[in-house]
């Protein structure tokens, strides 16, 4: 499955040389996710306006609503760019590991990673996805379809390597590691760990989920 | 204690409810403190007096549903009977029955804590220090009863239990879950992990 980034015009859309207008159009649109990564990351969501964006863009509101539908899209957008940088180094972590432990580390260290880097952006989307709109939570439903296939993917192959059981419950299985994955995010946020930490935690979290699907 | 003291209470309480209908109804983020103040009757400079922010206010609230819901778990927790995994997933079940009478106000707690311009006031989601305790206390007694493997690690299986506990909501959040698919869900996790733990 391709990961399509919404941030990038389809080349079929595109004529080879941009038009002036189309460079202008791209410029703009660039600004205004660079303004607006940047107070979603000091303000959150709620507290950062599409006037605020505008202003630190050094454009009018009007300009920022010929680009974007509304501040959810905008948001949206940021979340999606981001995802496509670290999905295809998960996939790659997925795909080599030995084994199910090396695989499921191997691919949450580079979200930890990539995450961590960036906390308050972080905390901004997990905030949001508590109580967002129906469309939105469809979005990144379809994100995260992607991230759950690559997890089904390494312990499918451990089943297959006879790891664990051959009649594990693999879908409950990687509902369970994603839990646990995303609530340790709040350990590096209210209690400033490491990533190492946070794998360390995960390793061993990872150990007691699949005790009882082992072969 | 004085008149003073006594109407200060009663200005905190009529606060506390009126903010707690006031969040389950509109949202966190959409309710200012000037609606609550309106709500319940009191001035705005009056819950400033009594409460430094609105997070303090949210974190205030919750404090006393958990006190209620705590209450709730002392009368029923004697009462529990079958194996650790029956016994964990009625705690949890109690949990969601307790948590979706009021959902959207829990679904702003959440959110709230995890904002990233969040007043230190609010209580990190996931501190249930009551609910940690439950757990730990239910898994020694199941390894004690010989129904747990005596060198689980209790505080990883908690860490696991509370994160699909927690995580669940989310299905409360975008589908509008009831209690009991959220329970049954929480069952089908505790039974799976629980394969691990016995002996």
């Amino acid at each position: 499955m391709s990961f399509v980034s919404l941030n990038i015009e389809s080349p079929t859309e595109t004529p080879v040389k941009l038009t002036r207008r189309a460079l202008a159009k791209q410029r703009t649109r660039e600004r205004v996710l660079s303004a607006a990564r940047r107070l979603f990351t000091e303000r959150g969501y709620e507290g950062a306006t599409i006037r605020d964006i505008a202003q630190a863009a050094g454009m009018s509101t009007g300009a920022v609503f010929a680009s974007f539908a509304d501040k959810n899209e905008l948001f949206d957008e940021i979340l999606t760019a981001d995802y496509e940088v670290i999905y295809a180094q998960m996939k790659q972590a997925g795909a080599n590991a030995a084994t199910i432990e090396e695989g499921v580390i191997g691919m949450f260290a580079v979200a930890y990673g990539f995450h961590v880097e960036q906390l308050p952006l972080l905390q901004a989307s997990i905030a949001v996805s508590w109580t967002r709109s129906e469309p939105a939570e469809r979005r990144n439903r379809g994100h995260l379809k992607h991230i759950f296939a690559l997890l089904n993917g390494v312990l499918t192959r451990g089943v297959d390597r006879g790891e664990l059981k051959s009649d594990a419950d693999v879908k409950l299985l990687a509902e369970i590691i994603w839990d646990v994955y995303v609530a340790n995010y709040r350990r590096a946020i209210f209690d400033a760990w490491s990533v190492e930490a946070l794998l360390s935690r995960l390793s061993d979290q990872l150990k007691v989920i699949l005790a009882g699907a082992r072969a | 204690m004085g008149v003073r003291h006594d109407q200060k209470q009663a200005t905190r309480e009529k606060v506390l409810e009126a903010a707690r209908d006031l969040f389950n109804e509109t949202g966190y983020e959409e309710t200012t403190i000037r609606a609550i103040a309106e709500r319940a009757g009191v001035s705005v400079g009056s819950v400033f007096t009594t409460f430094a922010s609105k997070a303090e206010v949210l974190s205030h609230v919750m404090d006393r549903r958990l006190g209620e819901l705590y209450a709730e778990f002392d009368r029923v927790v004697p009462f529990l009977r079958g194996s650790t995994a029956d016994r964990l997933g009625s705690i949890f079940a109690i949990h969601y029955e307790f948590e979706t009478r009021r959902v959207k106000l829990f679904l702003a707690h959440i959110a709230a804590s995890y904002s990233p311009s969040q007043d230190p006031g609010l209580t990190p989601y996931g501190r249930n220090l009551r609910l940690t305790e439950m757990l730990r206390e239910t898994l020694l007694d199941g390894i004690e009863r010989g129904d747990v493997r005596p060198d689980l690690d209790p505080q990883t299986a908690i860490d696991v239990l509370k994160a699909a506990y927690a995580w669940n909501y989310r299905m409360a959040a975008c589908g509008q879950a009831s209690a009991t698919e959220l329970s049954a869900m929480m069952d089908r996790q505790i039974q799976f992990i629980a394969q691990g733990w016995r002996l």
